[in-house]
């Protein structure tokens, strides 16, 4: 029974969100790390400028499923779509889908040696190869959008765990990337330090990012998502709108997550 | 008992936070507290206090008193340059000073472009010749008092008025340069390598070029300094490559790094050098055999890059997995990423290591003399003591601790530099 429902929902979620075109595909996407499945049968379908959440126990593969989008894990089995360009093992063609899609880590993995503005600046010279001035100014753009322009020349290991996180963010828009990806951004910092986080985050959503954001934040989901998708062991359990999944979630499993953290 | 008061009784406002009391010793206390504090402690303090003494007695009695330092004043020039041409010694002389101007030079403008980040930070815009610190002497003393000391040695020991002269004005020509590289503006001082490395070349163009001596002639510590330049500088790409090969996914490249890194290190130095006096010249074609020097170049090279390399992957280890994640995940193609990312970080946390191992390898080069070569070691074991009125008098304790003090001189400056250059750069910190 939970098969054909799992399907049905699924096969909404290709049609639900987005304008026109979907920006990612995931079609039948399998991952094992050994003998574990890690996903199991994943079916996504992100449409432009959606902005979707997923949420669920650790080890149901949220984060690896996300990893997959840009190749930080290797897919099995499956198609994964970007953008309209399928992807493959070639190195160049990874790269391709790599420099539309930006990601935010939860360890923010900021460059140490490297100021704030050289974080920034590093991928769009060295990658979308700009001229020097008109990266500093694209990473100035990005700094002030998350509002701490007046770091630049500091290095990370000067700031606070909240500051280094948006330096994370405006390093990942500074590609201009077309999705940006977001592995549970707040779960590393302190509590005070989390608004901060979470208001760039939703800046972004409305200014029409295509986001998929893996969080616990409950209070962000439901305010900023425009579908909530809930995995556990390795598949995609139920999708829906915020309204539907707080208020009226119909898996057993849903619900009893839900129950356990709200 | 009352709470403290942390307000001004006036404003209410807090006052500022006072540091916790300070608690000054009188010597007295502090040897009492320190060096006598306990029974045992009394003890050992006195043994060693003892032990310490007798040392320090008998070896300013030898310094100062049974020494017969005629040896050092006599063979100075030898064991400065070996066996070199003495009627080319104005070369050496001239090189010498182009060199120590453009490091003087160099290190000031690095120092110039420190305070510009420093600048950076503070957000000041100041650039012209206002705002900048005064040029710290205790500073420079502090950093540099070996290498006086050795001078002053030198100038000691020296025969003639016109070789004192000559250190006095490197002297104060060094600090003349220094001073206007850290002066000089921002544009300018960016050049701090390029024009340090273009006086290193230079020097070296003046001693081997326009009918100059090549360097089979060097000798004494102008050929210890040349072998240990050299092979740190060719060392260092060659231990780098072999690390990053030895990670390499394509079988023959990392095969071949294993195999060089694991085989030169199962074997001594020593060896190495025997192999290169004797063996070496065999791999060439008959009309292109290097000199020895060359040969024992390649050696210290080959024998260092290994060791490098086993630092370098240490490195690299402890570079974060996230580290790597991130800069796939901006679109960085493995070579930006190994070259922009990961060495940056890997290279800094193995500096101590590293630079460690060039120590070793400058104190290493004084195997040459087993091959043959005129290093300083040599001189002051072999030649020295066996030449003139000095032969069979056995003046080796002269000879070899002023040869042992000028090792130290270079090794603990080299060390003193690295650590200069880790705080620098936040190792182990950011």
């Amino acid at each position: 029974m939970s098969d054909t429902s799992t399907r049905d929902l699924t096969s909404s979620a290709s049609q639900a969100g987005g304008t026109g075109a979907p920006m990612i595909t995931m079609e039948d996407v399998d991952k094992y790390f050994g003998d574990f499945q890690a996903l199991k049968d994943i079916d996504l379908v992100v449409g432009k400028q959606e902005v979707v959440v997923v949420i669920g126990p650790s080890g149901s593969g949220k984060s690896t499923m996300i990893r997959c989008i840009n190749r930080l894990e290797k897919h099995d089995q499956g198609r994964i779509v970007v953008d309209g360009v399928e992807m493959s093992d070639d190195l160049r063609n990874i790269q391709e889908i790599r420099r539309e899609v930006g990601m935010v880590f939860q360890s923010f993995n900021l460059f140490p040696h490297l100021t704030v503005l050289e974080n920034v600046t590093l991928a769009p010279r060295q990658v979308r190869r700009w001229p020097k001035a008109k990266c500093e100014e694209v990473a100035m753009e990005t700094l002030e959008r998350v509002r701490i322009p007046e770091q630049a020349p500091k290095y990370p290991a000067q700031l606070s765990g909240g500051q280094q996180q948006r330096v994370a963010i405006a390093r990942a828009l500074a590609m201009q990337p077309k999705v940006m990806l977001f592995d549970e951004p707040t779960s590393a910092l302190d509590p005070e330090m989390i608004k901060e986080v979470l208001d760039a985050m939703e800046e972004l959503a409305e200014s029409g990012m295509t986001m998929i954001v893996v969080t616990h934040e409950m209070g962000f989901a439901r305010a900023v998502a425009d579908r909530v998708v809930f995995m556990s062991d390795g598949q995609i359990v139920e999708v829906g709108t915020p309204e539907h999944f707080f208020t009226n979630p119909e898996e057993d499993r849903t619900k009893l997550f839900l129950s356990q953290i709200l | 008992m009352t709470q403290p008061v942390h307000a001004d009784v006036e404003t209410g406002a807090p006052l500022p936070e006072e540091p916790p009391p300070q608690v000054r010793l009188t010597p007295r206390q502090w040897m009492e507290q320190n060096l006598f504090g306990t029974w045992y402690d009394t003890v050992l303090t006195v043994v060693f206090g003892i032990g310490i003494g007798v040392v320090v007695f008998f070896g300013l009695r030898f310094i100062l008193v049974t020494a017969r330092w005629e040896i050092i004043r006599v063979g100075l020039t030898s064991l400065m340059v070996g066996l070199f041409p003495r009627p080319e010694l104005w070369r050496v002389w001239v090189a010498l000073f182009v060199i120590v101007l453009s490091i003087g030079f160099a290190v000031g403008g690095a120092r110039r472009m420190v305070l510009a980040e420093e600048e950076d930070e503070a957000g000041s815009e100041a650039e012209g010749l206002g705002l900048r610190p005064r040029v710290d002497l205790w500073d420079l003393w502090r950093r540099l008092w070996p290498v006086l000391t050795f001078l002053a040695v030198i100038l000691g020991f020296s025969e003639s008025l016109q070789t004192a002269l000559w250190l006095v004005l490197l002297l104060v020509g060094t600090y003349a340069t220094y001073y206007i590289g850290s002066r000089l503006p921002r544009s300018a001082a960016r050049y701090w390598l390029l024009a340090g490395l273009v006086g290193m070349v230079g020097a070296f163009g003046i001693v081997i070029w326009f009918g100059g001596v090549g360097w089979d002639q060097w000798g004494g510590l102008m050929l210890t300094l040349f072998l240990a330049v050299a092979a740190i500088l060719l060392s260092f790409p060659l231990g780098v490559g072999a690390a990053l090969g030895r990670r390499s996914s394509l079988p023959g490249i990392s095969l071949v790094s294993v195999a060089y890194i694991e085989l030169i290190r199962g074997v001594p130095l020593i060896t190495l050098l025997l192999t290169g006096q004797l063996m070496l010249g065999l791999f060439f074609p008959r009309d292109v055999v290097p000199g020895l020097v060359v040969r024992s170049i390649i050696m210290l090279t080959l024998f260092t890059g290994a060791y490098v390399a086993e630092i370098v992957r240490g490195g690299l280890q402890g570079v974060p997995q996230g580290q790597y994640e991130a800069a796939q995940a901006l679109g960085l193609s493995p070579t930006q990423m190994t070259r922009r990312i990961v060495l940056p970080q890997a290279l800094r946390n193995v500096i101590p290591a590293m630079v460690g191992q060039f120590i070793s390898l400058f104190k290493d080069t004084s195997l040459v003399s087993v091959i043959a070569l005129t290093d300083l070691l040599r001189v002051a074991r072999f030649q020295l003591p066996a030449q003139g009125d000095f032969a069979g008098q056995g003046l080796f304790a002269e000879t070899m601790l002023f040869a042992g003090f000028v090792y130290w001189v270079f090794a603990y400056t080299m060390s003193r530099e690295s650590q200069r250059l880790e705080r620098r750069l936040g190792v182990g910190e950011r």
